[in-house]
């Protein structure tokens, strides 16, 4: 299933979408609405990516106090300029092995959708990948869902994170 | 989600921002209106003389509002005052007669402003509200006559006509107002220092107005060396000459009648050089209203919270400067510098801790300004309800945190309003009971301990206990075989099942909604009580939390974890051996004075690894109400002040957890839910 955006008239497929806008353009892919920016990071080896725009900061690794009766995907809160922020680690919602915290261990500070902040725990960050929307496709086939599309760079796919389908947790 | 559009939004919020910043001016202002207009009904109703300073007060308002509205492009606001402007200033300097008609299109005004205010934003309702405004204003040209010219009625004055060109229209006004009252009318000079003639003219300034009114101050003629200057006030007074000479006790002043009020004659003292120091004069009415302006500053408490924010990072990073410091002095090399370091940490600490009260000290606010909306709407209401109430106030300095404040608003004024709607009898049932036929509802705010006291007295019928008994009886509230206390019975008025009841009124001298109030004084963190005596009245006490944003919490550990417990919930702790502890259908007990305490252990509550080995542990006894648990755990580390936060990401909400708060560096410590804990032992004890 692709992801619904909520108003029809915006519900054309991607390519159409590009084609008109080079269309107006002339095919210059450089414009704003072309290029998509993406903050990529090292989980179990492999790369994934969460667009740049919901980054709110990135911390090195420091005291989690954990917190009773949650799920063990959270690791615990943090504070962070006064803000509590719950950790997750992604990992085990992704089914794989937990994260182990070491110098590389990084904690990135995310917005959701609702205005709340999160924090997701990944085994390192990379860098900031500048795509071209043409490089994105959709993932075929997501097991645990939360991966909603691949990014092509170079000759390597990195797997692109709906975090606030991540994020939502049962307790 | 796909869609997330970086470019959208953003675009609307510096004007949506601005006109919100606008919204909330202008809404203080339109407060201050109504409060003035409220008082100058409250003067035209008794006959009393009507305070000029209050038709001022008005005029600077609406200008405020004009230059506001100005400001913001806000045509429909702008044109409006303007008018309002007119009617007022018109008033001001007699042209207006101050007459119902004057007030109803005051009262008007205000009231469309508050309506155009709400269409903010909104094109169609602002067009709606256009035909009011532009009738008001139309009608509001009709009122405002054209100056009269000013006839010879100041012959009768021993005045230089100079002075009398000096006035200015509203001075002009002034002084035939003080003429026709029959007051008397002087001249009070006197001659300055240059350099503090501003003091010296204050001090005889605010002398005269306790006895009168200075209708202008002008600068005298007449020989004076360089460095002085001379001034005349033109005074109007129920006070004549001499009495104006006693007044002011200064042989430096001359005084000098200009019109005899009743028939005292005229004296004059022996003129000389004053150099009396005190204020500066009185400033232009119009001036003055902006220099308010630029001394307060309305800030979001959210800002207020990010500066709290900030200054608590910097305690961490304190935290971390008093270790290095530490570490450099434990090492002969650098001990020197160490020292040094040492010195500054404890400077800074001192510093941090200022600011850290500072901040908090901004989030005060005093009472008065809730005691003002309530004094206004017992005006109201005792027009709306025929009775005669008196609203006495105590306690108005009493300072609050402002988010606390707005949540008080609220259940207070209900309370107020039931008071007068239903405690207070009428006028005949007063006076069959011997009660004075005047009803008074009395406010008290005080501070106690880490509380503030805010209570409500009536001296109406009070609550007759056995009706309300009998009342929750019959809505099976209790049970006939109940045994309560007085106390008990009288916190039936809380009950969700009996207020919402409107015939209970009548018995219980409360009105509805009264379950309401605890619900809403319980959600920030106070407690409600009640007093009655049958026939004499009735009292209702909140007891808030100075501050929701710091508590005093006692850190306890258990295993490797700590945990902080507000300590309003902790009653006591005890040092326990494992041989005290009993045990009871699997439950834990502990024999304390004689009661059997119910004990949780929170390393089980959490599923915590706790240390066992010292056969020693620490009961906190933590209470909500009658309920009471101890709460075992492995040591007690202090007492801390702590800002409880809440916890943001995917799971908001842990049964038993509060928040959390931060604690040295980067460290952050959970803070216990002492209701839910206590709760769910109690529902436990009920299930097993």
């Amino acid at each position: 299933m692709t992801s619904g955006t909520p108003h029809n008239e915006t519900q054309m497929p991607e390519w159409e979408r590009l084609a008109q806008a080079a269309a107006v353009q002339g095919g210059d892919a450089q414009s704003v609405d072309e290029v998509v920016q993406l903050l990529s990071f090292e989980l179990d080896h492999s790369p994934y990516a969460v667009p740049v725009e919901i980054v709110r900061e990135i911390v090195r690794m420091r005291t989690i106090t954990p917190v009773p009766r949650v799920p063990d995907s959270v690791r615990g809160v943090i504070s962070l300029r006064g803000q509590i922020i719950e950790v997750v680690d992604i990992c085990r919602r992704l089914g794989l092995a937990p994260i182990e915290l070491n110098r590389r261990t990084r904690i990135i500070v995310v917005n959701l959708d609702d205005g709340n902040a999160a924090a997701i725990l990944v085994d390192a960050v990379k860098e900031v990948l500048r795509v071209s929307k043409e490089a994105i496709r959709p993932a075929a086939a997501s097991d645990s869902g939360a991966i909603e599309s691949l990014c092509e760079v170079g000759d390597r796919f990195v797997s692109l994170i709906d975090l606030d389908r991540v994020l939502t947790i049962h307790a | 989600m796909a869609g997330r559009s970086p470019k959208s939004g953003g675009r609307k919020a510096p004007s949506r921002k601005a006109s919100q910043e606008f919204v909330s001016e202008a809404e203080e202002i339109l407060e201050r209106m109504r409060v003035d207009l409220a008082d100058l009904d409250d003067q035209r109703s008794s006959d009393r003389d009507i305070d000029p300073e209050l038709i001022n007060s008005l005029f600077r308002s609406a200008h405020s509002l004009k230059a506001l509205a100005g400001m913001f492009g806000l045509e429909a606001i702008q044109d409006l005052s303007h008018h309002l402007e007119d009617v007022l200033d018109g008033m001001r300097l007699g042209r207006v007669t101050m007459d119902s008609l004057a007030v109803g299109v005051i009262d008007e005004a205000v009231r469309i402003f508050a309506s155009l205010l709400e269409a903010i934003g909104d094109p169609e309702a602002l067009l709606a509200v256009s035909a009011p405004v532009e009738d008001l204003s139309s009608r509001i040209q009709t009122i405002v006559k054209p100056p009269e010219a000013e006839g010879d009625s100041f012959a009768s004055l021993d005045i230089d006509p100079s002075v009398l060109r000096a006035l200015t229209e509203y001075e002009e006004h002034r002084l035939s107002e003080n003429v026709e009252r029959g007051r008397h009318i002087a001249l009070v000079d006197s001659t300055f220092e240059i350099v503090s003639f501003e003091e010296g003219l204050g001090a005889i300034s605010t002398a005269v107005r306790e006895v009168g009114e200075v209708i202008s101050t002008l600068p005298a003629p007449g020989d004076t060396p360089e460095s002085q200057i001379r001034f005349s006030l033109l005074v109007g007074s129920d006070l004549a000459v001499d009495g104006l000479v006693e007044r002011l006790d200064d042989p430096a002043v001359t005084v000098r009648c200009v019109l005899a009020g009743q028939t005292e004659p005229e004296t004059t003292a022996e003129p000389e050089i004053a150099e009396e120091p005190a204020q500066p004069i009185a400033p232009d009415p119009v001036i003055e209203s902006l220099r308010s302006i630029g001394e307060t500053v309305r800030v979001d408490i959210r800002k207020l919270d990010e500066l709290m924010n900030l200054v608590g990072e910097l305690v961490i990073q304190r935290v971390s400067i008093g270790e290095i410091a530490n570490r450099l002095v434990a090492d002969p090399e650098t001990a020197r510098v160490g020292g040094e370091l040492v010195k500054i940490h404890k400077a800074l600490d001192r510093q941090l801790t200022g600011m850290q009260s500072a901040v908090l000290d901004v989030r005060m606010v005093p009472m008065r300004q809730v005691f003002d909306k309530v004094s206004r709407v017992v005006r109201t209401l005792r027009r709306e309800l025929d009775k005669d109430v008196r609203l006495e106030v105590s306690g108005a300095d009493t300072e609050l945190d402002k988010l606390i404040v707005e949540d008080l608003i609220d259940p207070l004024m209900h309370i107020v309003r039931n008071a007068i709607d239903h405690a207070i009898e009428p006028l005949d049932e007063r006076l069959a009971a011997g009660k004075p036929p005047q009803g008074t509802v009395r406010i008290d705010a005080f501070q106690r301990g880490n509380h503030v006291v805010i209570a409500v007295a009536d001296d109406g019928r009070g609550i007759d206990s056995t009706r309300l008994r009998q009342t929750a009886e019959q809505r099976g509230l209790i049970s006939s075989g109940d045994s309560l206390t007085e106390k008990e019975v009288f916190d039936l008025i809380f009950e969700p099942g009996l207020s919402t009841r409107e015939e209970i009124t009548e018995t219980s001298g409360r009105g509805v909604g009264m379950d309401i109030v605890r619900v809403n004084i319980t959600s920030i963190g106070g407690v409600v009580d009640v007093e009655s005596i049958p026939g004499r009245g009735t009292t209702i006490s909140m007891t808030l939390p100075i501050t929701l944003a710091i508590i005093q919490s006692l850190i306890v550990a258990v295993g490797r974890h700590r945990f902080a417990i507000p300590m309003n919930s902790v009653l006591e702790t005890l040092l326990i051996e494992d041989a005290e502890i009993q045990h009871s259908e699997g439950r834990e007990l502990l024999n304390l004075r004689g009661e059997a305490l119910v004990l949780r252990r929170l390393a089980s509550e959490f599923e915590l690894e706790s240390d066992e080995s010292t056969g020693k542990q620490f009961a906190v006894v933590i209470g909500m109400g009658e309920l009471r648990i101890g709460l075992l755990v492995d040591s007690l580390e202090g007492q801390q002040d702590t800002v409880i936060k809440p916890i943001q990401g995917p799971i908001r909400s842990v049964r038993g957890i509060a928040g959390a708060t931060e604690s040295g560096a980067q460290d952050t410590v959970l803070v216990l839910d002492v209701a839910t804990l206590v709760e769910d032992a109690g529902r436990r004890r009920g299930v097993e």
